[in-house]
């Protein structure tokens, strides 16, 4: 078994409304960058909020390191080292960047541990060092995104799941993103993003997913994902744009 | 039958298609009965009769207010159950009829019975103004400025020297015999409330009706879909507050006094939003079967303890219990679940 | 001069108390976005417990002050599981709790009432009728310990939210609700937690309240209004801006009742409120107004 986290089949919605995810499934490999793409409302943050337990999981299973995750609280999953990024950052706007950073490892109980591993990140994002007394509000998007991924890395996690971190960003600032996952998925941490930049998101990723209609169409290495022509002709945007 | 339906999914699947078109028919069904009312409305009228054949006067007493608190409620509704505004200080307008019509008694000897459309329109115009300033804010802020302006007015008619101050001004009683003394506030307060709530089923009606309840869904949306809705908010704050006042004109004189600690009270304003909240906010029935219930249990407090702090407590009770179990109101509750009687659907 | 030095002096004082009466109103937004109109009538509830310990038992109401606020705090714990714990997914939820507030108002002063009738009461410790003087100003004892003491707590709050792990928790849902969950925060337990801190400063702030002003149990619709307007006018939700419009409100009111008349000094905090909400709905401190 070389996967890192399996999903099978899962069916899951808001509340009482209809299945927005129905029969997804998925395999994350460690230390890869994985890609998840498809259009508007086919279910991709859906099934990223379903795997860290934001949204209860009506069927199927999700499977991290061999224990089965559906049913434990966010809390718990976040324990197990699986992170969420949510698409609107998730941060803290009137705590400054070291605050945000140690909320980042608010269930790490030896605050000395702690503290060392904020000086650690902050030595490795000089962007970050230099605005550790601001308030996180005022940064610039890229900064903001920065933080947030730089964030997950306090609790050293296994997988750290991004929804659309590219989202209102500039395309130089877009590739400092995508640099900065390759350096997380280079030291052992398996990124899991969803992409509304199909191309560019799989140009950057090893391993491709598409998804449409709550369920998954297609997975298999990025490059293989990107040379399919069907996937090119309904996902990417047509044979020239590829 | 050549069908055979074997498998249970698919006779479910028929079960509940059937119960659906049951609901539907049922719903079809909830054609309005409006004879209802009106045979209601019939009893009210030929209520005093009994005075031929003896003292009904607490009867009478009563019904005549719980209907000025069916004029209210229903008054709030406007403001509160169509356009979502919810106000705790709906009281002032209560008071500012009051005192309007019964300064004009106390003066000239015009009885507030004559007045009370003139009240109402002060009112109206009090509302509009307040409201010009207030329902820049929405939700909580609102809500947070009805209770300031309650007690501004409080603070206001408790220094006001010429309509009496905190110690309030007495009214002339009429010279009818006691038994036949509270028919006309009786027949005028029965007028004020079914007036109310039949220009209320106009008002939900209409166009601005269609208008105030696209405000409480989503304003902004309401707003991009050309509605004008800072006029229609202001608007139904003047209509709300017109009834309110109406009521509050005819209310004094049947008490014989005007008094800030009788009119500016919370306790009124909560009672309002009370009576609309339990019957049904934004219902035509909500705040008549509302009203009828607090009243109801008003009596039942004050008879069987005895005690104000014992109403308080009820009231707030009562609120709490509507609020968190039956949000929609004993009407909206209903109605969702198809179990509505057709006598009580006005809308 | 020495007039104007009087007035200002008086009025800080008193803006002290009020302050500590704002903060747990404040927190209680900041943290759960509900409006408590109950605030008052639980300060009014820890007033009387400080009363009738000093009148039964003779104790200070100054060494009551952590009893009735523990007191209170519990009081928070319940209410909030049964009130308001449920509501957190009602769509109206911000609207739906102020009049849940208002009705368990109306519960808190119906009991207090039927317990200790509408009588106006006030604890009276020897300092409460004393006063130091300085030259020809006059600092009242009571109202000194009370507004210093309040400060204290504020500051000690304060510094509880900005360095404890629980006071960055509690930050951090205030902020964002949803990223706190993320990071691994039991937002409902620090709901509840919030919430009984603030209920339980109204506790605290009963107890100095209880020889400041004279109460019953009817008297909070008249600070409902007051403390809204000290909470909305420092931004509804900071504590900081809570305070510094307590302290500004206070003054000026103080002002208003010497050199106009006493009935109008309470009026300055209703008018203030009807301005702000008119000019700078989110007031001094706060950033965006809460609205819907």
């Amino acid at each position: 078994m070389t996967e890192l986290l399996q999903v099978t089949d899962i069916t899951a919605g808001y509340g009482d409304g209809p299945a927005i995810l129905d029969g997804a499934h998925l395999t994350v490999e460690p230390g890869k960058v994985h890609c998840i793409i498809g259009p508007n409302g086919a279910g991709k943050s859906t099934l990223l909020k379903s795997i860290c337990g934001m949204l209860t999981i009506r069927k199927g299973d999700v499977v991290f390191k061999g224990k089965r995750l559906n049913g434990m609280r966010p809390d718990q999953i976040l324990r197990e080292g699986v992170c969420f990024v949510p698409q609107e950052r998730a941060l803290f706007p009137k705590m400054t960047v070291r605050e945000n950073l140690r909320m980042g490892g608010f269930i790490l109980d030896d605050q000395r541990e702690l503290e060392r591993r904020i000086g650690e990140i902050l030595e490795r994002f000089p962007i970050l060092r230099e605005r550790a007394d601001q308030h996180a509000g005022t940064m610039s998007g890229g900064q903001q995104q920065t933080l947030a991924m730089a964030r997950t890395l306090i609790i050293k996690p296994a997988i750290v799941m991004l929804d659309e971190p590219s989202l209102g960003l500039a395309p130089k600032v877009i590739q400092e993103m995508f640099d900065i996952m390759k350096m997380m998925s280079a030291e052992g941490v398996t990124v899991l993003l969803v992409e509304q930049n199909a191309l560019m998101g799989l140009k950057n990723s090893d391993w491709g997913v598409v998804l449409d209609l709550g369920r998954t169409l297609f997975e298999g290495p990025a490059a293989d994902v990107l040379a399919d022509p069907r996937i090119q002709e309904l996902y990417l945007g047509g044979k020239k744009a590829a | 039958m050549t069908v055979t339906l074997q498998q249970s999914s698919a006779s479910s699947v028929l079960k509940a298609r059937r119960a659906h078109n049951e609901k539907l028919a049922r719903k079809a069904d909830q054609t309005r009965a409006t004879w209802f009312p009106l045979a209601l409305l019939a009893i009210l009228v030929a209520l005093p009769l009994l005075q031929f054949v003896g003292n009904y006067n607490y009867v009478l007493h009563l019904v005549l207010f719980t209907a000025s608190y069916v004029a209210m409620a229903s008054g709030w509704n406007i403001l509160g159950g169509f356009a979502g505004y919810v106000s705790l200080g709906h009281s002032v307008f209560f008071g500012v009829g009051g005192y309007f019509a019964g300064m004009l008694l106390a003066r000239y000897g015009i009885s507030t019975i004559i007045t009370a459309p003139l009240a109402g329109l002060v009112a109206a115009v009090l509302g509009y103004l307040i409201g010009l300033i207030t329902l820049k804010v929405r939700g909580p802020s609102f809500i947070i400025s009805s209770i300031a302006l309650l007690m501004i007015a409080r603070i206001l008619f408790d220094n006001w020297e010429f309509v009496g101050g905190a110690n309030g001004l007495t009214l002339p009683t009429n010279d009818l015999p006691v038994q036949w003394a509270k028919l006309p506030y009786y027949y005028a307060m029965i007028a004020i409330a079914a007036f109310t709530v039949w220009a209320t089923y106009r008002i939900k009606h209409s166009k601005f009706g269609l208008g105030l309840r696209a405000i409480s869904k989503d304003e902004i949306k309401a707003e991009s879909a050309g509605i004008d809705t800072r006029f229609y908010k202001v608007m139904a704050f003047a209509f709300s507050a017109f009834f309110v006042g109406m009521t509050g004109a005819v209310w004094g004189e049947y008490l014989t006094y005007l008094r800030p600690n009788i009119f500016l009270l919370i306790l009124v304003s909560a009672n309002l939003v009370l009576m609309s909240i339990l019957g049904g906010k934004g219902t035509i029935a909500g705040p008549v079967v509302g009203a009828i219930l607090i009243v109801a249990l008003n009596e039942f407090f004050v008879a069987t303890m005895g005690a104000s702090e014992i109403n308080i407590l009820g009231t707030g009770l009562v609120m709490a219990v509507g609020l968190i179990f039956f949000p929609l109101g004993l009407i909206g509750t209903l109605a969702k679940k198809g179990k509505l009687p057709r006598v009580l659907n006005w809308d | 001069m020495a007039d104007i030095l009087q007035i200002l002096i008086l009025g800080l004082a008193l803006g002290g108390v009020i302050a500590l009466m704002g903060s747990g109103l404040s927190l209680v937004f900041g943290v759960m976005r509900i409006v408590n109109l109950a605030h008052p009538s639980l300060i009014i509830a820890g007033a009387y417990i400080a009363y009738w310990a000093f009148k039964v038992l003779g104790i200070d109401p100054i060494v009551m002050l952590p009893v009735s606020a523990a007191i209170l705090a519990a009081v928070g714990v319940l209410l909030y599981r049964l009130m308001f714990e449920k509501e957190t997914k009602s769509a109206k939820y911000s609207e739906m709790t102020v009049l849940l507030t208002f009705a368990l108002a109306m519960m808190a002063e119906g009991v207090l009432g039927g317990l200790f009738t509408n009588t106006q009461r006030v604890t009276s410790p020897d300092y409460a009728t004393d006063a130091f003087f300085i030259g020809d100003v006059f600092i009242p004892k009571g109202q000194l310990y009370a507004g210093v003491l309040s400060l204290a707590i504020i500051a000690a709050l304060t510094l509880f939210l900005k360095y404890s792990r629980l006071g960055y928790a509690i930050r951090a849902t205030t902020q964002n609700r949803e990223a706190a969950e993320l990071l691994g925060v039991n937002v409902n337990f620090i709901s509840i937690l919030a919430f009984a801190i603030g209920i339980g400063l109204a506790g605290a702030a009963g107890s100095l309240v209880s020889f400041v002003f004279s109460f019953f149990p009817a008297k909070h619709w008249e600070w409902i209004a007051m403390l809204m307007s000290v909470v909305v006018l420092g931004g509804m939700g900071s504590i900081l801006g809570t305070v510094v419009a307590a302290l500004l409100l206070s003054v000026v009111a103080a002002f208003v009742g010497t050199w106009i008349g006493a009935t109008w000094s309470t009026m300055t905090f209703f008018l203030a409120l009807f301005l702000i909400l008119l000019i700078r709905p989110q007031g001094l401190f706060g950033e965006k107004p809460e609205m819907a």
